[in-house]
């Protein structure tokens, strides 16, 4: 493993501020993720996972301390460096809501690639490549709403894919499926785990969280414990 | 979009039918030569009506007629009446015309079937009548000659000598529906008044149209002991003037359904405006997943300004199609010629255009600021 963290949280905090009180959802945190790390940050409603997300995401920015990602501090970034940061570095895997309503499946997946003005002629070409290795190459022109909850999931990987980030971020991407269907999506991201892509998972299931080398866990906005999985499943 | 709609197609068909009136009028004149002029008795075209307290007569005409006024050719005086003119088998009001031989020269009917009125008619005041083509159809049936046939004018009974037809609109009624009689047989028989409606006077060189006017309104003040400064109890009337006329009162209705179309593009655009409020609202998932992914405010904001623009340019064109379609329907049963102003048209595009980006700004600012974690969070 590199010596360089590709992540680097110190002392991570984030309040909300509300005419009805202000809330501390992260007390704290400090967290180094490597490249080419599996790690599962876990944890009950509260604790703070979903915050951690949204900083570790580029989609907020934390109240005080600082986030290094590749040794750049983006701590304080504009709303549009944000966006192209979560452009070119990030991933995302959601829960639910993962692609755009209307839309052929190709049109979903080169959206990134739109926003980086990255030529159509182009677009189109790894965006199959990457359809091909999600093997979903034969639905690309299939409407969105048109395919099934795990064909979504493998679609919206495709698309984290797309820009070849430094980072996937996954938060609950197996919460709206069957368990069967989920197993296959996680052998799935360990296997590119396994090719050498880093991947940060948020997840409350225990079963869906042991596909990690690394688990952290939060209560009440701090890191409660930072583990290497020992029963690690395997993919396939 | 509906307000959109009905702005544009509005503007479209007011400035499409008013321009087509005035190139049908202007084209009129141009057949006309605008070589005659009117004079009437009142001090304008609308108060006419009521002015029996003095009265234009034949007096007057024969005073221009002997005046030597320059370039002066034909002095036609006219007078007018209704009555009801029976056939055997057929009955109807219509107006009855008294005219002078002149009135044939001046006004270039058409004569179908027989002759117009001579001199000799109006000098011993004979019972002959000229009929508009489409009375002679009502009174006789299509296609028959009626010369030789009588009609009885009230009581009294004329021969008809002549079937006369309009060759072009502005004197359409005179000779398509009226009884024309000569103007002494109409004064003796009908009227008993030589009253005149109307005086018509023609020129020889109508360039020179307005002097003459000028000279036979000096003329006429003086011989009806006008004092200067004081109004007139006549006035003088050319067709240019009807045609500014015209196109004074078309201006007005364009400029009037022009802040009337305002109005309703403004409703419309306000209509785009909450349409456009109600899908950032629906679509804020959407616009917190396309943020996720990498889309920066601009991106955000000329997509849903694009959409508005659409949205608006949709209704645009719908309103240009109804528009111009509805002109073609009233030029057609108008009779007039459709004009549809390309400038009218490049106007309405651009304007609605306008409206859905000014009314799309406020809700596409306002879904490009969406911070992406509410708008992923919201439900």
């Amino acid at each position: 493993m590199s010596t360089k963290p590709l992540i680097k949280l110190s002392d991570i905090t984030k309040t909300y501020f509300s005419p009805g009180g202000n809330y501390q959802a992260l007390k704290g945190i400090n967290l180094s993720v490597d490249p080419g790390e599996f790690v599962a940050i876990m944890g009950p409603s509260g604790s703070g996972k979903s915050t951690i997300m949204n900083i570790i995401g580029a989609l907020d920015t934390p109240t005080t301390g600082t986030y290094k990602l590749k040794n750049k501090n983006i701590s304080n970034y504009t709303p549009d460096q944000l966006s192209e940061i979560r452009n070119k570095e990030i991933g995302f895997i959601f829960q639910s809501f993962n692609l755009l309503p209307r839309t052929t499946v190709l049109a979903n997946v080169e959206k990134p690639m739109v926003y980086a003005d990255i030529p159509s002629v182009e677009r189109k070409r790894r965006a199959m490549e990457v359809l091909k290795l999600v093997g979903l190459e034969s639905k690309a022109d299939n409407l969105s709403n048109h395919i099934s909850g795990g064909q979504i999931q493998r679609v919206a990987v495709a698309r984290a894919l797309i820009m070849n980030p430094s980072i996937l971020l996954a938060d609950e991407p197996t919460g709206n499926l069957d368990s069967k269907t989920a197993y296959e999506i996680m052998d799935f991201i360990s296997d590119l785990n396994s090719r050498g892509n880093t991947v940060i998972l948020i997840t409350h299931e225990d079963d869906i969280a042991e596909y990690a080398k690394r688990i952290v866990r939060l209560k009440d906005g701090l890191v409660e414990s930072d583990t290497t999985n020992k029963q690690r499943k395997h993919a396939v | 979009m509906l307000g959109i709609v009905i702005g544009i197609s509005s503007v479209i068909l007011i400035t499409s039918v008013g321009q087509g009136a005035v190139a049908y009028i202007t084209d009129q004149l141009n057949i006309l030569g605008a070589s005659y002029f009117r004079i009437a008795p009142g001090q304008n075209a609308f108060s006419q009506v009521a002015t029996s307290a003095n009265p234009l007569t034949t007096e007057d005409a024969q005073a221009i007629q002997d005046a030597g006024i320059n370039n002066l050719n034909l002095v036609a005086p006219l007078a007018i009446s209704t009555a009801t003119v029976t056939t055997k088998d057929e009955k109807t009001r219509t107006t009855i015309r008294g005219v002078p031989p002149e009135l044939l020269e001046i006004l270039n009917p058409k004569i179908i079937y027989g002759e117009f009125i001579s001199d000799s008619h109006n000098q011993s005041r004979e019972k002959v009548a000229v009929i508009g083509v489409e009375l002679a159809e009502e009174l006789f049936g299509q296609d028959t000659n009626p010369v030789g046939e009588s009609v009885r004018v009230d009581t009294t009974r004329y021969r008809v000598i002549g079937v006369s037809e309009a060759t072009n609109a502005l004197t359409g009624n005179i000779f398509n529906s009226n009884v024309l009689i000569p103007i002494n047989s109409l004064i003796t028989y009908v009227t008993g008044t030589d009253e005149l409606f109307q005086i018509t006077v023609s020129v020889h060189d109508d360039t020179l149209l307005q002097e003459t006017i000028d000279d036979v309104e000096f003329f006429l003040r003086d011989y009806r002991d006008i004092e200067d400064g004081e109004d007139a109890d006549f006035f003088v009337q050319s067709f240019e003037e009807t045609l500014t006329t015209i196109q004074t009162v078309t201006g007005l209705l364009i400029l009037i359904v022009a802040a009337i179309s305002a109005i309703s593009l403004v409703v419309g655009g306000v209509g785009v405006m909450n349409i456009m409020l109600v899908t950032v609202t629906e679509r804020t998932k959407e616009i917190g997943l396309l943020k996720a992914i990498g889309a920066k405010q601009n991106d955000i904001l000329i997509q849903f300004l694009f959409e508005a623009i659409t949205l608006s340019g949709v209704g645009g064109i719908i309103g240009i199609i109804l528009g111009v379609s509805g002109a073609f329907i009233v030029s057609k049963f108008a009779g007039i010629p459709f004009v549809v102003s390309p400038i009218s048209v490049v106007l309405a595009v651009s304007v609605s255009s306008l409206v859905g980006i000014l009314f799309g700004l406020y809700p596409a600012r306002r879904a490009a600021r969406l911070s992406p974690i509410d708008a992923l969070r919201y439900e």
